[in-house]
């Protein structure tokens, strides 16, 4: 008598490698194998499903069918890794971007990720924004050495394709602009955030989004204005913070990489 | 869990309810219908933004059952800690009349299937079900209700009926039973059970809830049927005829309505709702413990 674990093992194999061999030979006389069709067809289904709600501008630019293709083959080698599906479908835009068959659209797999960064500023956590007034008495002499914790919505990301302006055309249904876009523009700098009022996709210039993206990644201001190049950062710091981008703040130490000084919201 | 650690406000009272989907937020908002209770899947309440920001709203005049459907109670290789405590989380926050899963499973190997699999009926898996409902519920600090499964295949070590793995997993951990009366009308049909012979045999003690939906049925070439568990239309007449037995058994028992493909008009759902509180009404025993 095969264990609990064997069956569910067998079972694993017949749904993600379409192998019934093993649960076949444990399933009752009166039940021939085509019954385990609908638990592989409501599995495929079901993940397909979560990958369409996330990435609806990448399925209209491929169509249904290529979406679903693609989508099983992408279920087979990544079947999510937990029960909470809003975090399955991170790793489908690298997936395209190896997908032979849709090799044709080069810009397809910077579209999913523009399309993954959104879907996780859906879901993010809600958080405590950051305490202004502590950070106000910061004594101006400390001020380079703030650093930041972004707040979990937010994702910069630096795309070869201006596929921003692809998002919007086809979230719109705009053929005119879509046929408008100059595919050969060079790349982009986005930032992608949760606010009250949605979710927003923003182009960014170099500058501005080296200095944030700096920022977001835990570096002091000092290094990231080091980074970003005689950059003015009052403007765009106020932003940030009017914004809600960052939810926590420390003092880096002044010589090491260390904390002196912790404030949380 | 004494009745008295969860709010009055909160408790889901013996009355129709119905399913809460994201196409429908806002039109319970707007609308505010009159249903005693709502339940929804837990798993979309994880993350943060717009869904809970609905939930705590309609929360605030409507009591509600949190539906898990990941926690894979039957799996060998044990209930991740994480996910349990993602479920925690929301409870904490929405502070839920009642908390139920399934007897079923959906992870190995590191992977989780997305669907709710059969288990073989053996002592194996009952011994892991009742490990896990022992460790869900000290965890959560509350009891929580199981729900029979539907299923669609069968397994040939399988020796315990599944009525009496229900009354089992119920009787050894103190857990409470939803019973999905269609999932029994699909399954009896599948496997050649008598399904008012299986609401017969639980014990009405342990009922908290009821789950009535839509199934359809399948036609092969050699003729023969199988029902299928999709959640994608009104109630059939069989299911309704087997609630009113159900009713008659357990007494009156908080009773949801599901619908979770090709979802309808949230009219629709309330017109199914009115129907279950009309058998409600005339059931036998007014009053059922609530399973808080």
């Amino acid at each position: 008598m095969p264990t609990l674990h064997e069956m569910q093992t067998a079972m694993h194999a017949s749904l993600v490698r379409r192998d019934n061999g093993a649960v076949s030979a444990m399933l009752a006389a009166h039940i021939t194998a085509d019954r385990l069709d609908i638990y592989r067809n409501t599995f495929l289904f079901g993940l397909t499903k979560a990958l369409r709600l996330s990435f609806p501008v990448t399925e209209r630019l491929v169509g249904e069918d290529f979406f679903e293709g693609a989508a099983q083959f992408f279920i087979a080698e990544h079947p999510p890794r937990e029960a909470w599906l809003d975090q399955f479908g991170g790793g489908f835009p690298d997936f395209l971007r190896s997908f032979p068959q849709a090799k044709s659209i080069a810009y397809l797999g910077d579209v999913a990720e523009l399309e993954w960064a959104v879907n996780s500023a859906l879901h993010a956590a809600d958080v405590a924004l950051l305490d202004v007034a502590a950070l106000g008495a910061v004594k101006p002499e400390d001020q380079g050495r703030i650093r930041f914790a972004a707040h979990p919505s937010v994702s910069l990301l630096r795309l070869a394709y201006p596929v921003d302006a692809i998002w919007r055309a086809v979230l719109a249904s705009d053929d005119e602009a879509l046929g408008k876009v100059d595919i050969e523009s060079g790349p982009v700098n986005l930032l992608i955030e949760r606010r009250e009022t949605g979710i927003e996709v923003e182009r960014l210039d170099e500058q501005s989004w080296l200095f944030v993206s700096t920022l977001c990644a835990g570096q002091p201001i000092e290094a990231a204005l080091n980074i970003a190049g005689g950059f003015e950062c009052s403007v765009a710091l106020a932003e940030h913070l009017a914004l809600g981008r960052f939810c926590r703040f420390e003092l880096a130490a002044p010589e090491t990489s260390g904390f002196i000084h912790s404030t949380a919201a | 869990m004494r009745a008295s650690d969860i709010s009055q406000a909160s408790l889901i009272p013996a009355k129709a309810g119905i399913g809460l989907r994201f196409q429908h937020h806002q039109g319970v908002l707007d609308t505010r219908p009159d249903v005693a209770w709502m339940e929804v899947h837990t798993e979309n309440y994880m993350g943060g933004g717009t869904p809970l920001r609905y939930l705590d709203a309609i929360r605030r005049d409507t009591p509600i059952s949190l539906h898990g459907v990941g926690l894979s109670l039957g799996s060998a290789e044990g209930i991740d800690p994480a996910h349990l405590e993602r479920i925690r989380k929301v409870a904490e926050r929405i502070e839920p009349g009642l908390m139920s899963e399934h007897i079923a499973w959906n992870a190995v190997s590191g992977t989780y299937l997305a669907d709710l699999l059969p288990l073989p009926m053996t002592e194996e898996a009952l011994e892991v079900v009742c490990r896990h409902v022992d460790q869900t519920q000290t965890y959560l600090r509350r009891r929580i209700l199981v729900e029979n499964p539907s299923t669609y295949i069968a397994f040939g070590d399988s020796i315990i009926p599944e009525w009496e793995f229900m009354t089992a997993v119920a009787a050894r951990t103190g857990c409470g039973i939803l019973c999905d009366v269609n999932n029994i009308c699909v399954s009896a049909h599948n496997h050649g059970w008598g399904a008012s012979a299986y609401i017969a045999a639980l014990p009405p003690e342990a009922v908290g809830e009821i789950h009535l939906a839509g199934h359809s049925i399948r036609t092969f070439a050699d003729g023969s049927t199988l029902r299928i568990d999709d959640h994608g239309s009104r109630v059939s007449e069989e299911v309704w005829r087997l609630y009113q037995e159900a009713l008659a058994r357990f007494g009156a028992v908080p009773t949801l309505i599901e619908w979770d493909n090709e979802v309808p008009p949230l009219e629709v759902l309330l017109q199914e709702a009115d129907h279950a509180a009309g058998f409600i009404a005339n059931a036998d025993g007014a009053s059922h413990a609530n399973a808080a």
